[in-house]
């Protein structure tokens, strides 16, 4: 059943994807300044609110850890911790991609860039800190503290462009913006392969999930052999 | 706009497909060692139950 | 008495740092090479541009060095179970943390006020123009530095590659903290004024502390006695 649950969540997703592109590519017209390479924010924002999601899920969930100490919520936080890095790599080259084209190189050290690559960094030591440790309730613990640590760089993330002046392009969203910036069509495109990306994300978190629990399988196999030899 | 706006807008798209295709492959990659882990360890284990038994 | 305890804590720790001095001399050392190899770094004839990279090798001296301190910090109490006993003590663990904190605090501060005018003799700068705001800045950050520090210290305490993973943690986490103060140390020692947007930082650096003290008060416990 559950397996079944997540081909039909993938299915959607990788369908939805693909009519997303058939729009994205075929029936939206070239932004008047910056031509075709525009396309790139579809996929760049809503990488970003995606993983940005994941990583506010595994903070809600290590909380959630230590306070009820229930395994599957530090399982829960580390697949996705793992896929939300997945798709700020994926916002990071994105975005590089396109600066390339539009301020004419790969990367400034402005406030929103610094603090995305930071939060990267951050995460990636989020899973070399679980890597580093053998007892599966100390790394539960541990990893989750960080995970709570950790989601200040987020808010700062997502917050740099309107505490700073920087160089990456301001707030976009009706949301954040009270109107007016962006056309509806172009907008409704952001939030469609937000829920593409989601639905992928779902899938991949669930598999992830699985392996956690495989792992702690093959601890807990590791262990009895150990106490019997 | 020139070729070049174009053809950068495609490698920003083939990035996405090609992370998210590296990433499915060490899930499938880790998967298969870990079966392998498993099922090493559940050989052993039983082999030492006979042993005993 | 929960703060009569951490003061406990905090001058047990700088006692037995101050009768052995290992780290604190480690930490000395390690300060003065960092600003000698920083020589090779920056054009040293030019003054102008010493003054604009002021903040940023200050700050990186005081970031390495200081790692050498906050690794001790947990480490200190590995030999003989101390830890366990510390623990097992009526000292509740935020108490623990906030003692050890504190002394790692007044520790980064011996660091940086030894390496403050080791740095404006050697490279030849004025940096006492404006002395009240420096020294704000100075505390401000190495609060936020022992803050962190002594968490991720008490994290990792019991890791394999200890003395590499405490690093690679918290160097990512105090970015925003070593960004304002590089900013406000490269203003306020070329004699500038904290003016208009630079408050920023000012305000950035505040915030990281009462955010990051309250966090590491609220979490400490959960790493200590799980």
């Amino acid at each position: 059943m559950r397996e079944k649950i997540l081909y039909a969540l993938g299915l959607a997703g990788a369908l939805l994807l693909l009519r997303n592109l058939y729009v994205i590519l075929l029936q939206l017209p070239d932004e008047s300044a910056q031509g075709a390479i525009y396309r790139i924010i579809f996929f760049h924002v809503p990488s970003w609110f995606t993983c940005f999601t994941g990583f506010f899920v595994a903070g809600v969930s290590s909380i959630l850890y230590l306070v009820k100490k229930k395994p599957v919520y530090d399982t829960f936080a580390v697949a996705t911790v793992e896929v939300g890095l997945v798709f700020t790599i994926i916002g990071l080259i994105t975005g590089m991609i396109w600066a390339r084209i539009i301020w004419g190189i790969w990367w400034t050290w402005d406030a929103r860039l610094t603090w995305a690559f930071i939060t990267c960094l951050i995460y990636a030591g989020y899973l070399m800190l679980r890597g580093a440790i053998d007892e599966a309730t100390a790394r539960a613990r541990y990893a989750a503290v960080l995970c709570i640590f950790a989601f200040t760089s987020v808010v700062i993330t997502f917050k740099a462009i309107e505490w700073w002046r920087t160089q990456h392009p301001g707030p976009v969203l009706s949301i954040r913006t009270r109107g007016g910036n962006m056309d509806p069509a172009m907008e409704s495109m952001l939030y469609l392969n937000w829920l593409a990306l989601m639905l992928i994300s779902a899938v991949l978190t669930a598999v992830r999930m699985n392996q956690e629990g495989v792992l702690r399988q093959v601890e807990g196999l590791r262990r009895q052999v150990h106490a019997s030899s | 706009m020139d070729q070049r706006n174009f053809t950068y807008m495609f490698y920003g798209l083939a990035a996405v497909w090609a992370v998210l295709a590296i990433y499915v492959l060490t899930l499938v990659s880790r998967e298969s060692r870990l079966s392998k882990q498993l099922n090493g360890l559940e050989r052993m284990l039983s082999e030492k139950e006979t042993r005993k038994g | 008495m929960f703060f009569r305890h951490s003061l406990a804590v905090a001058m047990k720790d700088l006692r037995s740092e101050f009768r052995t001095k290992e780290s604190l001399n480690a930490a000395f050392a390690f300060a003065a090479m960092i600003l000698v190899l920083f020589s090779f770094v920056v054009d040293v004839g030019d003054s102008e541009i010493l003054y604009s990279m002021s903040g940023g090798v200050l700050w990186m001296t005081f970031l390495f060095s200081g790692a050498l301190i906050l690794n001790r910090s947990f480490a200190r109490e590995q030999p003989n179970d101390c830890l366990d006993a510390l623990l097992a003590s009526p000292l509740s663990g935020s108490a623990l943390w906030l003692g050890k904190a504190l002394a790692n605090f007044v520790m980064l501060l011996a660091v940086e006020l030894f390496a403050l005018p080791l740095f404006g003799a050697l490279y030849n700068l004025t940096w006492t123009r404006s002395l009240g705001w420096l020294a704000v800045v100075l505390v401000l950050g190495a609060w936020g530095i022992a803050v962190v520090g002594t968490m991720f210290s008490a994290l990792t305490v019991n890791l394999r590659l200890r003395e590499l993973m405490l690093p690679t943690l918290i160097y990512p986490m105090l970015i925003p903290l070593l960004m304002g103060a590089i900013r406000l140390t490269t203003i306020l020692i070329s004699g500038q004024p904290i003016t208009g947007d630079d408050w920023i930082w000012f305000r950035l650096l505040v915030g990281f502390d009462i955010i990051f003290t309250s966090l590491a008060l609220l979490l400490v416990e959960v790493v200590l006695l799980g």
